[in-house]
C-alpha cells in the first residue's frame, strides 16, 4: 500500500526491542555478576525498482537507479563481559573472580552451568550451593563447628573447626573459561550454558592459565552503567517516536486520497 | 480524458516511493555505521510519437551519503570505527569482498573475526582473521590485531593479523540490495596503509533525522497537492461530460 509504512513499522519493532534490551539492563543494575546486554542492528535488504543503467528510450538510459532499503532488523545480542565493580562485603561466603572465568554450578539435571556470581550459601547439609540452591562444582561440604572458612587466592578452600587449631583442606574451586564467552547462552538466574559458539569449557585453577584469580568477601556488581543506559533510552524514545510519525504521516496521505478521489 | 491524471498519478507513485527511501534512512536512526541513502526526483519526458508534451517524475537514488557518523565510546575491544575515510574489508554474504563502517566484532566459534551479522573481517591475506584463543585483544589504529594468548606473561604478545582497510576513490563504492558496499563487478580493493581504526569506538548512524523528517512532511504535502491535480481533472471531465452531454 504504501512501502513507507511496513519500514516505519521494521524501525518501530527494532526500537522496541532495544527499549527492552536497555530496561533489562537497568532491571539489573544491581544484580550480583550481570553483564549487560547490546542490541545489533543492520538494515534490511535493498530492493531495485529501477536498475541503474537501464535503457529509458533508444539513446538514453538511467543514470542512477532507485533501491529502496526496506527498513532494519536486529539481528543479535552481544552480553559485554567487561568486569564489574568489586564490592567488598566482609561476608566469607561471598567470593568475586577477578579476570575471566566462571564459577561451576551443578544444575538439577546434571548439567553444568556457569556463572560470575559468588554469593555463596550453605544448604541443610553443609554443602557450598548458589543462591539458587544449586551445589557448587566440584563439590565442597563443609564439617561441623566450622570456626573459619577460608577461600584463597586459587580457590583453596580452607576451613578451621572448633578444638582444633590447625586448618584443614577441603578443595578447590575451580574456573571455567571459554574462548568467546559472548557466545554463552544466559539461562537467567545469573547462569551461562555452554554452546556450540562459545566452545567448550577451559577448566582449570583460578591464576593459571590466564583464569582470574579469586577473592574472598567481595563481589562484582553489575556492568551495567545507569547513566549509559537512560542515555541510550532518550534516544531510542526518539528514534521511535520519529518511526511513529512516519506512520502517521504514511496513513494521513493514504486517508487523503480516499477522501479526495 | 485528459492525460493530466497520468501525470499526477506518477508524481504521487513518485512520493511515496521517496518516501520509503526516507522512512528507510529513519528507520536505521541507531543502526551503528549505516549510510543514508540521497533521494531526489527527476523529471522524466514520455519519448513516443507525436509531440513531447508530457513530463512524468522519477524518483531515484543518486548515491548514498558517506559522510562520518558521530564516534561512541563504547570501551569494548573488539569494537573499531574507522576514523576519517575508509572501510573495512569483510566477505560478503556473496563471498565477495564488500565493505562496511560496522566495527561491532566478535569472534565466533571458529575463532574467526567476525562482525556482528557473522560475515568474517578480511585480514592482510586476503582471507578471514583467525584469532587463537586470547586473554586479551588488541586492535591498534591501523588495524594490527595483537593478542596476549591465554595463560602467557604480559610480555608474550603476539601479532596475529592486520584487518584489511581500504579508502577507495570518490563513486567507486556504491551501496548493494544487502546494505553493504560494493565495488563495480566487485573487484577487491588494495589494502591502504593510511587508513586509521580507533579500538574502542562505534560509529553511529549518518542519518540526519529532522532533515528526513522534514522532507518527509514535504512529500505528504506534495503528495497531497497531486491527489488535488487528480481530483481537478476529474472534476474537469465530468464537466465536460455535462456540457456534452444530449439532454
Amino acid at each position: 500500500m504504501h512501502g513507507a509504512l511496513h519500514v516505519a513499522k521494521t524501525g518501530l519493532s527494532a526500537q522496541d526491542t532495544q527499549l527492552k534490551v536497555i530496561s533489562n539492563n537497568l532491571a539489573n543494575v544491581s544484580t550480583v555478576g550481570f553483564k549487560k546486554d547490546r542490541l545489533e542492528f543492520e538494515d534490511l535488504l535493498y530492493q531495485v525498482r529501477r536498475q541503474p543503467g537501464a535503457a529509458t528510450g533508444e539513446d538514453s538510459m538511467l543514470p542512477s537507479g532507485l533501491q529502496l532499503g526496506s527498513g532494519v532488523r536486529t539481528v543479535s545480542t552481544q552480553k559485554l563481559f567487561h568486569t564489574g565493580d568489586m564490592q567488598i562485603t566482609d561476608q566469607p561466603f561471598d567470593v568475586a573472580i577477578n579476570g575471566r572465568g566462571f564459577l561451576q554450578v551443578a544444575m538439577p539435571n546434571g548439567d553444568i552451568a556457569y556463572t560470575r556470581n559468588g554469593e555463596l550459601h550453605l544448604d541443610g547439609e553443609n554443602r557450598l550451593v548458589t543462591s539458587e540452591g544449586y551445589l557448587v562444582e566440584p563439590a565442597i561440604t563443609l564439617p561441623d563447628q566450622v570456626t573459619n572458612f577460608s577461600v584463597g587466592n586459587d580457590g583453596t578452600v580452607s576451613v578451621t573447626v572448633a578444638g582444633d587449631p590447625n586448618p584443614q583442606e577441603l578443595g578447590q574451586l575451580e574456573l571455567a573459561d571459554f574462548v568467546n564467552p559472548q557466545g554463552l547462552q544466559a539461562t537467567g538466574q545469573n547462569l551461562y550454558i555452554e554452546t556450540a559458539a562459545s566452545g567448550a569449557p577451559i577448566v582449570g585453577l583460578a591464576g593459571e592459565e590466564g583464569r582470574g584469580i579469586i577473592k574472598q568477601g567481595m563481589l562484582e556488581g553489575s556492568n551495567v552503567n545507569a547513566v549509559e543506559e537512560l542515555v541510550d533510552m532518550i534516544t531510542t524514545q526518539r528514534a521511535y517516536e520519529m518511526n511513529s510519525k512516519v506512520i502517521s504521516t504514511a496513513d494521513e496521505m493514504l486517508s487523503y486520497v480516499s477522501q479526495q478521489l | 480524458m485528459d492525460k493530466v491524471l497520468y501525470v499526477a498519478m506518477t508524481g504521487a507513485r513518485e512520493n511515496m516511493y521517496a518516501q520509503q527511501a526516507h522512512a528507510n534512512n529513519l528507520a536505521n536512526a541507531t543502526t551503528t555505521g549505516f549510510k543514508s541513502d540521497f533521494e531526489q526526483a527527476r523529471a522524466m519526458r514520455v519519448l513516443g510519437e507525436g509531440y513531447e508534451s508530457r513530463v512524468y517524475s522519477m524518483s531515484e537514488r543518486p548515491g548514498t551519503d558517506l559522510d562520518s557518523g558521530t564516534l561512541m565510546q563504547t570501551g569494548r575491544d573488539l569494537d573499531v570505527a574507522v576514523a576519517g575515510d575508509g572501510w573495512l574489508a569483510v566477505q560478503g554474504p556473496d563471498g565477495n569482498e564488500v565493505y562496511t563502517r560496522n566495527g561491532s566484532l566478535q569472534i565466533n566459534a571458529a575463532n574467526q573475526l567476525v562482525t556482528g551479522s557473522g560475515l568474517p573481517v578480511i585480514g592482510a591475506g586476503g582471507g578471514p582473521i583467525v584469532i587463537p584463543p586470547a586473554e586479551n585483544i588488541t586492535i591498534g589504529n591501523d588495524g594490527t590485531v595483537t593478542i596476549r594468548p591465554i595463560g602467557e606473561n604480559a610480555v608474550e604478545i603476539a601479532l596475529v593479523d592486520q584487518i584489511k582497510l581500504v579508502q577507495p576513490e570518490q563513486g567507486q563504492l556504491f551501496k548493494g540490495r544487502d546494505g553493504f558496499m560494493h565495488t563495480d563487478n566487485d573487484v577487491p580493493l588494495a589494502a591502504n596503509p593510511n587508513v586509521q581504526v580507533r579500538a574502542g569506538y562505534l560509529e553511529s548512524s549518518n542519518v540526519n533525522a529532522i532533515s528526513e523528517l522534514t522532507s518527509m512532511i514535504s512529500l505528504q504535502r506534495q503528495f497531497e497537492m497531486q491527489v488535488k491535480m487528480m481530483k481537478t481533472a476529474e472534476e474537469n471531465s465530468s464537466a465536460a461530460a455535462e456540457v456534452l452531454s444530449m439532454s
